[in-house]
């Protein structure tokens, strides 16, 4: 026996809102969270736009951890993981009381601890190293953080498979839910902008200068970006019981690995990937009404996404839009706002869009970019996608309640 | 403080087997050289003070103090790998050496990999990030290299040298890497996501490590290693007439946050406990074995363990004194001496032992494995 799994809370802590109805605002209206670096010194970088989350205040938002004590991006994910449980509407102390815990996906952990730590090393040595930022280090801590934020006592597991990391995580908790193994799931994603991140994306030649222009003829990289998701998953039983309001299902979800390359995506391991989620959750392609890309803006991901895109679902796939034109590139986080949008689109019927889209690629013919601004729509099915690094493919699959 | 789980009409999970193994370590290369060196009680210590430039805390570590990667995997495509994504790699390469699962076209797609670590290469991670404060301009990074700053490194160059194209997952999890890796992989395969995991985690020694170790306080100095487990499911093995090396009973995780103090912390470590030996089915004087933990968490789990385990005296296995403080890489290498002592003895064969893990955030894991013993040169093919 399966339960079925619904999503019954949102947390997004981004660029472009804090919370679910700012956030939703901004996807409907197709607001951009890109602002000038200011969490590094970006002097002496060509390139210095990124999508941080300057608006962030840890103080406000979390009732338990001394913000002190934790690294950003711990900080993310539990603020989101608050969020997610204040907007889901359960009684935190119920909360703690039951089998509960959280799944976090991430890229770069607590790289600005690290980037602190390699400061003080270059000033001095390694010895010289403070004991509370090595305590602070370890990627493990983000989940750690959400259960320790809202006192749960289940498991907390962190999922690091970069930037499909948060795809991995609902994946998890979905999984875990509908076999009865826990009762109540946070599943997100939360990442820190760094510099050597950015260094490292500029020199491979990913990086854009201003505005990230996903599916564009003329795209030309990604802005690397930040924040934590969160979601707040339950049995549909439980959340019908307690009158929970209800954004959407997860139906299923698919995961594989390209097994060729560290970098460049593979869009026949791509496609696959898409009909193992399509496979584990019971639909066809042909359900899909929308797919909240990865679409980071390269011209060689967006390339690759829709060639897997056109093989799968032949040549009129559903709309496609990418929301990383509004936040830049999340890293772990990103998959978990795709799926935080696409929660949002099913319950509220609208298409998120692309941004920053001026001209269709021929290259990519076929392609509904939905461009500008949302577009109301009913969606009974959508598909969120997320690659990474490592060739580590994640598309989950949510749905309506039916 | 947990309720019980709210239904129970869920079957029992079905069984899952260890059907090989492979360790990187010190203490030896290969299931067989790792388990004679954790039988005869070697320990793993060894003069390091020559393997870098940076200082360290101090001359003796844990480490494999003349490893290259070249000596083990050859050099085409190993020059860039890091030294955590070459521990991995030979360890499951052993690991494949050590089934008799085969991999092939027909069954890659479902065949992944599931990979414990604490924070990818730190090394990796802190040298790249020294690169853009220290280069003349601070862009001016080696791309070849960036991507060894992410965390799932290891697991996707795994996954290309073994081409093992199913589930590929990387899980931070600190000294409780190896006992989530396991769960998350129990989990995948119950999930029929894959028919087959590599599932293990890894800690590489570097200039970083060692001194984080050593300011962190830790009782015993930083180690290194990898291990790395196939598992697979009971119809998979017993489908193909394998034996298996071992039978995952159980594994558990919680929080028990440290901030609550050290008493309600054991006691939610010990429900933890106990609930792994329920789901088990085993009681805890029927325990050969117990290996805890890493040394980070030492009072909550003696603590949690005393309690669990009342009058029953199972075999103590520290293994950090043999291996030293190894982090992601820790609870693995128990599991890991646990099967070593069951691997040429066969009066262990069918007895279950208990496995412990805790970081110092307080997250918390147990699990219950029983293992069989294997006649000299019965590997896999």
């Amino acid at each position: 026996m399966r339960r079925r799994v619904v999503i019954t809370g949102l947390g997004p802590v981004s660029s472009v809102g804090i919370g679910t109805e700012e956030f939703a605002t901004a996807l409907q209206q197709g607001e951009s969270g890109i602002s000038p670096i200011s969490s590094f010194d970006a002097t002496g970088f060509p390139h210095r736009m990124a999508g941080e989350v300057p608006a962030f205040d840890p103080k406000q938002m979390l009732e338990h951890l001394d913000p002190r004590e934790w690294g950003r991006t711990s900080l993310f994910a539990a603020a989101a993981a608050r969020l997610a449980v204040q907007d889901s509407g359960i009684d935190p102390a119920a909360l703690s009381r039951a089998r509960a815990g959280s799944s976090i996906g991430t890229t770069s952990g607590e790289s600005q601890v690290i980037e602190e730590l390699t400061a003080q090393w270059v000033a001095g040595s390694l010895k010289d190293l403070d004991p509370a930022l090595i305590r602070a280090t370890p990627a493990s801590r983000l989940a750690v953080a959400v259960n320790r934020e809202l006192g749960l006592t289940g498991e907390a597991l962190t999922l690091s498979t970069a930037c499909s990391a948060s795809n991995y995580a609902l994946g998890h908790a979905y999984a875990t839910l509908a076999t009865g193994e826990a009762d109540y799931m946070i599943a997100g994603g939360a990442d820190s902008v760094c510099r050597w991140a950015h260094a490292g994306f500029y020199r491979l030649g990913a990086l854009t200068e201003f505005v990230c222009s996903p599916f564009d003829r003329d795209r030309s990289g990604i802005l690397t970006g930040e924040g934590g998701a969160a979601l707040f998953l339950e049995p549909l039983e439980s959340a019908e019981r307690r009158g929970a309001r209800i954004y959407a299902e997860v139906l299923g979800y698919g995961l594989n690995c390209d097994a060729s390359h560290m970098v460049a995506p593979d869009p026949v391991s791509i496609a696959e990937c898409m009909r193992r989620a399509h496979r584990k959750a019971g639909i066809d392609a042909a359900q899909v009404d929308y797919i909240c890309a990865h679409g980071t803006g390269t011209p060689a991901n967006d390339a690759m996404e829709t060639q897997a895109v056109l093989e799968v679902f032949g040549p009129k796939p559903p709309p496609i839009s990418s929301i990383k034109s509004m936040l830049g590139h999340t890293m772990g986080a990103a998959s978990g706002f795709g799926a935080i949008a696409s929660a949002l689109g099913i319950a509220r019927q609208f298409i998120p869009p692309t941004i920053n889209f001026r001209t269709p690629d021929p290259q990519m013919p076929g392609i509904d970019p939905v461009a500008g601004v949302a577009r109301p729509a009913r969606l009974r099915v959508v598909q969120n996608n997320g690659f990474a690094f490592g060739g580590n493919n994640a598309i989950t699959i949510l749905g309506e309640v039916a | 403080m947990t309720t019980e789980p709210s239904s129970t009409s869920f079957p029992p999970p079905e069984p899952l087997y260890i059907t090989g193994w492979g360790v990187l370590s010190p203490l030896g290369d290969g299931a067989d050289e790792f388990s004679d060196a954790v039988v005869e009680g070697r320990t793993a210590l060894t003069d390091v003070s020559s393997m870098f430039e940076e200082e360290l805390p101090g001359d003796q570590a844990y480490a494999l103090a003349e490893f290259r990667v070249r000596d083990y995997l050859g050099r085409k495509g190993t020059s860039f790998f890091d030294r955590s994504t070459a521990l991995a790699l030979v360890a499951s390469d052993r690991a494949l050496k050590d089934t008799e699962l085969v991999v092939t076209d027909d069954n890659r797609d479902q065949v992944g990999l599931v990979l414990g670590t604490t924070t990818g290469s730190i090394k990796s991670t802190s040298d790249y990030s020294r690169e853009t404060l220290t280069q003349r301009r601070p862009y001016l990074v080696n791309p070849v290299l960036f991507p060894n700053t992410v965390m799932n490194c290891a697991a996707g160059q795994a996954a290309i040298w073994h081409k093992l194209k199913g589930v590929n997952a990387t899980i931070a999890g600190g000294q409780l890497a190896g006992l989530s890796a396991l769960r998350y992989a129990c989990r995948t395969l119950r999930w029929e996501d894959a028919e087959a995991l590599l599932v293990g985690a890894v800690e590489e020694f570097s200039p970083h490590t060692a001194w984080a170790t050593h300011l962190a306080t830790s009782p015993v100095p930083a180690g290194e290693g990898a291990a790395v487990f196939v598992l697979e499911t009971a119809a998979a093995v017993a489908d193909s007439g394998r034996r298996a090396d071992a039978e995952v009973l159980a594994v558990e995780l919680a929080t028990a946050d440290p901030e609550r103090g050290t008493e309600a912390a054991a006691e939610v470590f010990a429900q933890c406990i106990r609930r792994a030996l329920r789901v088990a089915g085993v009681s805890a004087d029927e325990l050969w074995a117990v290996a805890p933990g890493s040394t980070a968490a030492g009072r909550i789990e003696t603590a949690a363990l005393a309690a669990v385990l009342g009058p029953a005296e199972p075999v103590r296995l520290n293994v950090a004194e043999l291996v030293g403080e190894c982090h992601a890489a820790s609870g693995a290498l128990q599991i890991a001496a646990v099967l070593a002592h069951h691997r040429s003895n066969p009066t262990l064969d069918g007895c279950p032992a208990l496995v412990t893990s805790a970081t110092r955030e307080g997250t918390v894991g147990a699990a219950v494995i029983r293992g069989w013993h294997r006649d000299r040169g019965d590997h896999g093919q």
